[in-house]
């Protein structure tokens, strides 16, 4: 079982994702501030599927919308390819656990959206919505509502809306925490089969041990709050990412490990609560 | 009809069953059936001289009433001016107000300055500025349609703040990292979440549009439903006071069905519309 | 504690900033005295009317006299009327082709009714008042009592309550924030209506006052008498607000 203590590394021209330092403190508008995040370095390799992991309130979620340059750094700085993080850009997509559709925009329309931002040519634009469309299986309702969809495929109209504009970085919020398990089953298929079609660097949030060790090449356990790296797992099984994995005895010892170091964590948290 | 049958908490606790054909024609037709009813009532109790003729004329005294003033061109000639009144006043409103309210989400110190005012502004009751506002832009039109347009727009600015300002986050995220920029991330996806709240606001000032523009016609004189109504009053002709009422009454429906069918309309979108709630 | 009333002030201070601006603009003339008076005439003028037996303090309190009338009789038979309605199918049957031919009717239109059946007097204010708040109040009632969740319902007959039980002690209890709110509108346009009323045709109360002083030109006063029922609007819309809260303390 090889594992990697947590790495802080230099290099503002290395490709991937480089966290270095990162702090951040919740100021609520009543009471005191609360720190989420405390000195958090993190590397990530250039395509690589890396899985956050962490129990409730460990600031998972934080640590992804300052990648995403959603909130302001308080403190630290956050390279994406060479490029510190400033503010969000197409050059890292975000699917959010609620999905976050444009409800007054059909399913077509939604996936267009970024396509218009980059202003691309208008038969351009609708060729790539198509097939992005198709791809996440959804063809044949590209003139329907978010609000007449599942929740299943409300989550595939945004993971195709958020691909469709090529992004270097996916960065995923829980992307199936809001779905049924026999669908988020599914949905973590989908997703393999996408990825393995087009590797993509993933930041990719859950709480769920075993969707991260399935899903990731590596998976960053976080401690409660405030977050600290506690460790990183290695979750790369030989033959690639392929969910029939998940019957090894190999990958159940990997979940056994990382569920372990986690309850840890998720203990501490409901302790602190 | 004390007692409870069953059935009579239909929608309250129990689950709909399908109730046989005669029980939902019956349900679709009573409204009429009453409304029929109470009218020949009316008809008939005015013809008998059950009532007092000035108290309540005959249905047909003050649907003929109705008659002369469409035939003579002054019913047309009232419903028009008074609604141009409130559209006027309603359009001022609705344009400084959402103004306001988008301003107050983006701009802390349009906030500042305007919260107050408005938290205090809308419980007041404005018509009480009457008298200032016929002091200070005369007593016709220009202070009718202002006075309107100040009793109507508190409640737009509140909405649409409080619209623009609850939008989904995550909603001006995603845009945000697919690429759009700041006034597009405003025009884009900001107004079109905010939209519902901000028509719920416009749908609860038309009301209010009706109620001060009538207001200001009684008060100030000049033509419209409101002084036609008091001029009947004040001659004591009953028939003109009822007419004035099943007028206005025709119009204020006529408005909110209208502005109901135009929310359906540009929501398409929104789960409401496709639920199809009713209540009353 | 100081730190809310700080917090208060600074929330408010854009009215002190518009006071002071009135103050400002007006005693250096740039706006005639007659088109606004001086800020400090007014609260002269307000001084000198509310110790005078005859003034604000009269006309004020046959205003909210009318007012509460009219509101309270609404209150009881609105509120009555749209539970009945919501749990009482025939109820319901009876009363909702009633409720939506006069909904849209905007209530001021039966000011010159009022007048010609019944005159001028409180009689006609306080009816008037009492037709107007009427409708909200049934229309909320109605939903409030409609809108109330199934389980609760399902609970307590699960519990054994009769028909009757179920109706005031679980149903109505939880239909109440909406049925407060319900009221908190009619108050408002119970304001509107007493003012209007008073406005058109009356020999008494604050909307005849303020136009009594303007017509006299007494413009001092006028004004006096519009920030006295703006306050008295504004206090009573809070006043409720804090009623509420206490009523629903149950609520989270």
């Amino acid at each position: 079982m090889e594992t990697q203590p947590a790495a802080a590394s230099a290099g503002a021209s290395r490709a991937g994702i480089v966290i270095e330092d990162v702090m951040h403190e919740y100021r609520p508008p009543r009471g005191r501030p609360v720190l989420a995040l405390d000195r958090l370095n993190l590397e990530v390799k250039e395509r690589e599927f890396i899985a956050i992991l962490g129990p409730s309130g460990c600031g998972k979620s934080t640590l992804l919308y300052l990648m995403g340059g959603f909130m302001p750094l308080q403190h630290g700085q956050i390279t994406v390819n060479g490029k510190v993080v400033t503010g969000p850009g197409p050059d890292r997509g975000i699917v959010f656990q609620h999905f976050a559709l444009f409800p007054w925009k059909t399913v077509r329309d939604n996936v267009l959206y970024g396509l218009e931002k980059q202003r691309l040519p208008r038969a351009e634009r609708e060729d790539i919505a198509k097939r992005f469309i198709d791809l996440v299986g959804l063809k044949g309702f590209e003139d329907s509502y978010p609000s007449q969809l599942s929740g299943g495929m409300k989550q595939r109209v945004a993971i195709a809306r958020t691909l469709a504009i090529d992004p270097d970085t996916l960065l995923m919020d829980e992307p199936f925490g809001a779905l049924d398990a026999q669908t988020r089953s599914l949905m973590q298929e989908e997703l393999i089969a996408i990825w393995n079609r087009s590797p993509k660097t993933v930041v990719f949030v859950t709480h769920d041990v075993r969707e991260a060790v399935l899903l990731a090449d590596r998976v960053a356990v976080m401690t409660a709050r405030p977050g600290r790296l506690k460790e990183i797992v290695d979750t790369k099984f030989p033959g690639g990412l392929d969910p029939d994995i998940a019957r090894t005895k190999e990958f159940i010892e990997r979940v056994d490990y990382t569920w372990n170091l986690v309850r840890e964590e998720a203990v501490r948290a409901e302790r602190e609560k | 009809m004390a007692t409870v049958a069953p059935r009579a908490a239909s929608a309250l606790g129990q689950r709909r069953e399908s109730r046989p054909a005669l029980a939902r024609a019956f349900d679709t037709f009573a409204p009429y059936v009453i409304i029929g009813v109470l009218l020949i009532a009316w008809e008939v109790a005015a013809q008998e001289k059950l009532v007092i003729p000035f108290l309540l004329p005959a249905l047909s005294v003050v649907l003929e009433r109705i008659g002369t003033d469409l035939t003579s061109g002054a019913l047309a000639y009232n419903i028009g001016i008074t609604l141009y009144r409130t559209v006027v006043g309603f359009a001022l409103a609705a344009m400084i107000g959402v103004s306001i309210g988008v301003l107050m989400t983006r701009v802390v110190s349009v906030r500042w300055f305007f919260d107050p005012l408005v938290s205090i502004g809308l419980p007041m009751p404005k018509v009480a500025l009457l008298p200032v506002f016929m002091l200070w832009f005369g007593l016709f039109d220009a202070s009718k349609i202002l006075m309107v347009a100040f009793s109507a727009c508190f409640q737009i600015i509140i909405t649409t703040w409080h619209g623009t300002q609850g939008v989904d986050k995550e909603l001006i995220w995603s845009a945000r990292s697919l690429g759009a920029k700041d006034r597009e991330v405003l025009w884009e996806i900001v107004m079109p979440a905010a939209m519902p709240q901000i028509l719920t606001g416009l749908q609860i000032a038309m009301p209010v549009c009706l109620i001060v523009v009538l207001v200001t016609e009684m008060q100030m004189g000049g033509r419209g439903l409101g002084d036609a109504m008091l001029v009947a009053a004040r001659y004591a002709q009953t028939p003109g006071v009822f007419a004035g009422i099943i007028e206005i009454g025709t119009v204020g429906f006529c408005i909110i069905k209208g502005m109901e069918y135009l929310r359906k309309r540009l929501l398409v979108w929104h789960q409401e519309t496709m639920r199809e709630e009713t209540t009353v | 504690m100081t730190h809310k009333i700080i917090a208060t002030l600074w929330r408010y201070s854009p009215l002190l900033l518009l006071a002071a601006v009135w103050e400002g603009v007006t005693q250096a003339h740039l706006v005639s005295q007659y088109a606004l008076p001086t800020l400090s005439g007014v609260l002269t003028s307000m001084w000198t009317l509310a110790i005078d037996p005859d003034g604000l303090v009269y006309h004020t309190s046959r205003s909210i006299m009318r007012g509460a009338a009219g509101l309270g009789a609404a209150v009881v038979l609105g509120t009555t009327a749209g539970v009945l309605m919501a749990w009482y199918r025939p109820v319901r049957l009876l009363l909702k082709p009633f409720i939506q031919m006069f909904y849209p009717l905007p209530k001021s239109a039966l000011i010159p009714l009022t007048i010609m059946w019944i005159g001028l007097g409180d009689p006609s204010k306080i009816t008037l008042i009492f037709i107007g708040s009427l409708l909200p109040i049934v229309v909320s009632s109605f939903n409030a009592t409609r809108g109330v969740d199934s389980v609760l319902i399902w609970s307590a007959r699960g519990m054994g309550a009769t028909d009757r039980e179920l109706l005031w002690e679980v149903v109505v209890p939880a239909a109440l924030p909406e049925i407060m709110n319900g009221y908190r509108v009619a108050l408002a346009l119970c304001f509107i209506l007493v003012v209007a009323g008073e406005l058109i045709i009356a020999n008494n109360g604050i909307g005849f006052l303020i136009n009594f002083l303007g017509e006299g030109g007494d413009y001092k006063g006028m004004f006096a008498g519009v920030i006295t029922i703006s306050l008295v609007g504004f206090l009573a819309d809070r006043g409720y607000i804090m009623l509420m809260r206490r009523i629903l303390i149950w609520r989270e």
